[in-house]
């Protein structure tokens, strides 16, 4: 019956005078599950929420000493404490007015009368959707380094084989140099999405693709198509790639500039590179271990100025 | 007066929200896409059969959504950078025409035909990429479906004009409307952020020396679009012969010689395009 929809125990502050609704939410869950602090009092809060900020928060609109929206707003306009998810609570009277979503920046609410199940349902769906928005990166939308590491630990842990492959882009800085920072996101995009369909691919595989940053992308395959992955990502590439300079650069085969010095210097048009490390008979202890091999193994490939990959042929 | 036509117009144009095609490559695209095992490849080379298909893909793979509009000019890249989900659901959404009219079968193989010629004639001219050429002589006559779907009373009226005084359908479209499809392509171009070089041989490829930045690709579908009237292969709607442009091959670099060596390899490679038969099994593929 009880999914696991949570890696670890998830706090929660709940501010309301109204015991309650605090006995509704202390039954709802198992303490290991979530474990909920409750304060009666908004400001007292206040100190609590920014020294040991919870992975969510229920403010309920009867606390007399502010409002529901005054305690979100405080929360909300810090951006170290803006992806702490916020559930109002309401009464049936505060539905009388509309309600100011764009200044208000809560995450969801209820309104009583509501079942425990309803209550535990919001939650559920609250937490689990701010994990999904918080890591995900900005411009690709891709799962970020959180989430990177908690797959590959997880994977670590279940002492699966995977192979774990580290792609990066040469010749980027000299690209965002000439053409400025918008023409260097289409091509983290188009490179987002040619990694991406690559992987997705591989039907019925298990699979991963996350962004780390920058022109910084990861993908998890399982081992034995590892390096037809990589064969297909840069294939993929160095077909597209050229489409991304104006015609004069693409017709020279790559960027021509003068730097400080006066220097004429050339820089290739971009590549891919591609570092790949194998998890086989449970070698790997630790997410520690398969990035410092795979950094060692991109200075290899890193050496090629063209698209290629390296396996760490020690591990598979 | 004729301006209010325009921007009404120019309005229903772009407000096109289905752009329907012909049944045998839809069918042909919807088996394939239902294995997902099915090669990009596989795919790529039956949507690049189809205007229709190809510039609903190239729509959506530019649309800002995406975060590089006006960068993708091959069907290939396309489907590389919208996935099997997003192809799927493109062909899924696709409608065919309820009326199958000879005209538009004969517009499918012109169009194709063009493409073909048009890739070709880069070939000839040893430009680079000539797979986009190929793109830009497909979509070169896109104006004109739209136009039959947006506008299907004006589009009625600009046929009756080539049947009675004889005209070009160039030319019955500036008669009837006031501007021709190339106009049309532009609209569609910018409005759908198609990549610069092949919104230059859509709205250009009747006047190729009036190409402002990319006069190669419009000579090359202009001259694709020579080369597919003169085999009288498919139909754009007339069935008169254009004016080719010495301005084209001037701005091709090629001689007369150099498009003898074209036509021959149009000839010997129609029979590969020509096998797409467009209409239903028992129809002849006509000549409107």
């Amino acid at each position: 019956m009880s999914l696991k929809l949570f890696h670890r125990q998830q706090r929660g502050i709940l501010l309301s005078p109204d015991p309650e609704l605090a006995a509704l939410f202390l039954g709802l869950w198992d303490n290991q599950e979530v474990e909920w602090t409750v304060i009666t009092q908004g400001r007292r809060a206040m100190e609590v929420i920014f020294n040991e900020p919870p992975d969510i928060l229920i403010v309920d609109n009867r606390l007399d000493d502010m409002p529901s929206a005054e305690v979100a707003g405080i929360v909300k306009s810090e951006n170290v404490y803006r992806q702490l998810p916020v559930i109002l609570c309401l009464d049936q009277r505060d539905m009388q007015d509309e309600w100011n979503w764009n200044e208000i920046e809560a995450d969801d609410f209820l309104v009583r009368p509501f079942t425990g199940r309803e209550a535990k349902e919001r939650v559920h769906l609250t937490l689990c959707r701010a994990s999904r928005a918080m890591d995900a990166n900005p411009l690709t939308k891709l799962p970020g380094n959180t989430s990177i590491i908690q797959r590959i630990q997880d994977l670590i842990d279940r002492q699966d084989d995977f192979a774990l492959a580290y792609c990066d882009l040469d010749y980027f800085k000299s690209f965002n140099d000439k053409y400025g920072f918008s023409r260097g996101d289409e091509v983290l995009m188009m490179t987002a999405r040619v990694i991406v369909n690559i992987i997705r691919g591989f039907t019925g595989r298990r699979t991963f693709v996350g962004h780390v940053g920058g022109d910084d992308f990861v993908f998890i395959v399982p081992a034995d198509i590892a390096e037809e992955a990589c064969q297909r990502v840069v294939a993929a590439f160095d077909d597209i790639v050229p489409h991304f300079y104006d015609s004069d650069d693409r017709e020279a085969g790559g960027i021509i500039s003068t730097d400080r010095q006066g220097e004429v210097r050339t820089f290739p048009l971009m590549a891919v590179s591609i570092a790949v490390v194998f998890n086989t008979d449970g070698r790997l202890k630790h997410f520690g271990e398969a990035s410092a091999i795979a950094m060692g193994l991109k200075k290899k490939a890193k050496e090629n100025p063209k698209s290629c990959y390296v396996l760490d042929r020690r591990t598979e | 007066m004729e301006e209010d036509l325009k921007t009404s117009a120019k309005g229903q144009i772009l407000s096109i929200r289905d752009l329907p095609t012909l049944p045998k490559v839809l069918d042909e695209v919807s088996r394939l896409v239902q294995n997902p095992n099915t090669s990009i490849e596989a795919i790529a080379k039956v949507i690049a059969r189809d205007q229709v298909l190809s510039a609903k893909v190239l729509k959506m793979v530019n649309s800002p959504v995406y975060g590089f509009p006006g960068r993708i000019s091959s069907i290939q890249h396309s489907l590389v950078l919208l996935g099997f989900n997003v192809i799927r659901g493109v062909i899924i959404s696709t409608s065919v025409f309820d009326i199958m009219s000879s005209t538009m079968v004969g517009l499918w193989e012109h169009s194709v035909g063009c493409a073909l010629a048009t890739g070709l004639v880069a070939r000839q001219a040893k430009l680079k990429d000539p797979e986009e050429y190929s793109v830009c002589g497909l979509l070169h006559d896109l104006g004109k479906v739209v136009a039959a779907v947006q506008l299907p009373e004006l589009h009625k009226a600009v046929g009756e004009a080539v049947r009675t005084q004889d005209l070009r359908w160039f030319e019955a479209e500036k008669a009837v409307l006031g501007f021709g499809h190339d106009r049309i392509n532009a609209w569609l171009a910018d409005h759908w952020h198609l990549p610069p070089t092949i919104k230059e041989a859509m709205s250009s490829h009747h006047h190729p020396e009036r190409a402002q930045r990319y006069p190669q690709h419009a000579a090359a579908a202009h001259v694709g679009d020579f080369i597919v009237r003169v085999f009288e292969y498919g139909n754009g709607g007339d069935d008169q012969a254009v004016p080719l442009s010495p301005q084209a091959l001037k701005i091709l670099g090629i001689s007369l010689s150099d498009l003898d060596v074209v036509l021959d390899g149009f000839a010997e490679n129609l029979s590969e395009v020509s096998g797409v038969t467009f209409g239903p099994e028992d129809a002849v593929p006509g000549k409107g």
